[in-house]
C-alpha cells in the first residue's frame, strides 16, 4: 500500500490510488461498472428526453433548454475532453518514457513530486488564474485541462515502465534488439495496462473539469448549469447537472472499455 | 500583492478558517459514514463489489454537477457545500476501509475469538486498529480532494476561500482580479499541504505500534 501514502488532490485520481486490483479476469466490480454504467446512461438520457418533451416549462425554462443549444454544448464538452485527452497523452507518455531512460532517471522522482504538489491546486483556481494570464476562451481551458490531466498519465507511464522486469529487457538486448526495439516491443506493451489506467483517470478528470470551462468562455455543458443557477430555475439546474453527470459516466465507461481493449493478450 | 494580503488579512483568515473547517467537518462525517458502511460490508461480503463500484462511479460525477443536483434539495449556501464535499470525501475512505477491514487475517480474528472477544470487541480491538493505516490513507486522499471541491462550492455561496476566486472572476480586468485568484489558490494549496502534514502526524500518534512500518 505504499502507493496510497502520498495524497494527491484530484477527484478521479483518488480512486486509482486506493488500490484497485486488476486481474486477468473481470471481477464483479468491473462487471457492475461495465454493464451498469451504459444502463444508467441510456435510462437517464431517455428519461431526460421524455421529460424535456413532455414537461410543462415556463417560457424562461424553455428558452434556457432548447435542444439545439443542448447539442452544441454537449459537442463542445466532448471536444474539450477529447482534445484535452489527446494533448495530454502526446505530452505525458513521451515525457514518461524520457524520464525512465538512463540519462534522466534521477529526475523522475523530482518531476513526479512537483506534479503531485501541483495537483493540490484547486481546479477552479487554476482555470481562472490561467484565464487572467492568457485571456478567456477555448484554448486557455484546454491548457488548464491538460495541466490537470497530465499527472496521472505521466505517473502511470513512469510506474508502468519501471515495473517491467529488467531480465526481460536484458533478454531483449540478448537477442539483438536495439534500445528502441526493446522499448517498442517489450517495455511499452508490458506497461500499457498501467498507462491506460492513467489515461482513464485522466479522462474522468478532463470531463469533470471541462464543466468549469464555461466560467472562462471555454464552452461545454457547464454553461447550461451556470444559466440555470443564474436564473435560479430548478428544472434547468437539475437537467444540466444530470446531462453533465451522464456524459461523465459515459466517458468513464469509454475509458474502461479502452483499458480492456488495450490490454495485451499475453498478460 | 503584499498590500492586498495585508489589507484583507482578516477576511482571508476568516475564509481560510471556514474553508478548513468545512473540509474538517466533511471529512469527519465522511469517515464515520464510510467506516460504518465498510463494517456492514464485512458482515455481508457480497456487497463488496457493489461498494467499490459505487465509490468508483461516484467519483466520476463532476462536483459542479453534483452541486447543481443538490441546489433544489439543500438550497444555495453552506448546506449544499457541506453535503457535496462530504459525498466525495466518503468515497476514497469507503474503498480503503473496505480493503482494510477485509484484509485483516482470519487467523487474527480467530485468535481474538479464542481469547473470548465478542464480535464487537474484536471489531474495535482488532479489525479497526489493523485497518487504521489504510483507512487513514483514504482520509488523506479525501482531505486533499475536499479542499478543491470546497473551492467550487463557493460558487453557490458556500463558505471558504473559493469566494475570492469567484470575486476575481467577476472582477476580471479589475485591479485586484489577479490578486484575489492567486492568493486564494495558493492559500488553498498551502492549507491542503498543512492538513496533509497534520494527518501524517495523526497517523504517527494513532497507528498501533505493533504494525507501524519503521
Amino acid at each position: 500500500m505504499a502507493d496510497v501514502a502520498t495524497a494527491p488532490n484530484a477527484q478521479a485520481d483518488a480512486r486509482e490510488r486506493t488500490g484497485r486490483k486488476r486481474g486477468p479476469k473481470l471481477d464483479a466490480e468491473q462487471l457492475i461498472e461495465l454493464f451498469g454504467i451504459p444502463l444508467i446512461v441510456v435510462v437517464g438520457f431517455v428519461a431526460f428526453a421524455i421529460w424535456r418533451n413532455t414537461a410543462t416549462l415556463d417560457s424562461v425554462e424553455t428558452n434556457a433548454l432548447p435542444w439545439n443549444s443542448i447539442w452544441i454544448q454537449l459537442r463542445e464538452h466532448v471536444v474539450l475532453t477529447a482534445v484535452g485527452a489527446m494533448i495530454t497523452v502526446v505530452i505525458a507518455v513521451p515525457l514518461g518514457i524520457a524520464l525512465t531512460r538512463p540519462g534522466l532517471k534521477r529526475a523522475a522522482p523530482v518531476v513526479v513530486g512537483v506534479a503531485n504538489a501541483g495537483q493540490a491546486a484547486p481546479a477552479i483556481g487554476l482555470i481562472v488564474l490561467l484565464a487572467i494570464w492568457f485571456g478567456f476562451g477555448f484554448w486557455t481551458a484546454i491548457v488548464a485541462l491538460v495541466l490537470y490531466a497530465v499527472l496521472p498519465v505521466l505517473r502511470n507511464t513512469i510506474v508502468g515502465l519501471q515495473a517491467v522486469d529488467p531480465t526481460l529487457v536484458e533478454a531483449g538486448r540478448g537477442i539483438g534488439m536495439s534500445n528502441l526495439m526493446v522499448l517498442r516491443r517489450i517495455e511499452l506493451p508490458l506497461a500499457l495496462p498501467v498507462i491506460m489506467s492513467g489515461v482513464r483517470t485522466a479522462l474522468v478528470l478532463l470531463v469533470g473539469t471541462a464543466a468549469l470551462a464555461t466560467f472562462i468562455n471555454g464552452g461545454g455543458l457547464g454553461g447550461l448549469l451556470n444559466t440555470g443557477i443564474t436564473l435560479f430555475r430548478f428544472p434547468v439546474i437539475v437537467a444540466a447537472a444530470v446531462l453533465i453527470a451522464l456524459l461523465a459516466l459515459l466517458i468513464e465507461w469509454l475509458g474502461q472499455v479502452l483499458e480492456l481493449v488495450f490490454r495485451p493478450k499475453g498478460i | 500583492m503584499w498590500d492586498f494580503i495585508v489589507e484583507r488579512r482578516s477576511q482571508l483568515l476568516i475564509n481560510g478558517f471556514n474553508h478548513v473547517y468545512l473540509v474538517f467537518l466533511a471529512v469527519v462525517f465522511a469517515t464515520i459514514i464510510a467506516v460504518a458502511i465498510a463494517i456492514l460490508v464485512t458482515r455481508l461480503p457480497k456487497l463488496e463489489p457493489v461498494a467499490n463500484a459505487v465509490s468508483a462511479i461516484g467519483l466520476t460525477i463532476p462536483s459542479f454537477a453534483l452541486i447543481g443536483l443538490l441546489i433544489p434539495v439543500s438550497k444555495i449556501g453552506d448546506g449544499t457545500a457541506i453535503i457535496a464535499v462530504t459525498f466525495y470525501a466518503v468515497l476514497p475512505i469507503l474503498r480503503n476501509a473496505v480493503v482494510g477491514l477485509q484484509g485483516v487475517s482470519p487467523t487474527l480474528l480467530e485468535s481474538a475469538k479464542g481469547m473470548g472477544m465478542s464480535e464487537f470487541t474484536s471489531l474495535y480491538k482488532v479489525r479497526i486498529p489493523m485497518a487504521w493505516p489504510v483507512i487513514l490513507a483514504g482520509i488523506r486522499v479525501s482531505t486533499q480532494m475536499s479542499m478543491g471541491i470546497a473551492a467550487i462550492a463557493a460558487y453557490v455561496l458556500g463558505p471558504g476561500l473559493g469566494t475570492f476566486i469567484f470575486t476575481g472572476l467577476t472582477g476580471y480586468g479589475g485591479a485586484n482580479a489577479f490578486n484575489n485568484v492567486f492568493v486564494a489558490t495558493v492559500a488553498i494549496i498551502v492549507l491542503a499541504l498543512i492538513l496533509d502534514l497534520l494527518l501524517i502526524i495523526l497517523g504517527r500518534l494513532t497507528i498501533s505500534k505493533g504494525i507501524r512500518v519503521a
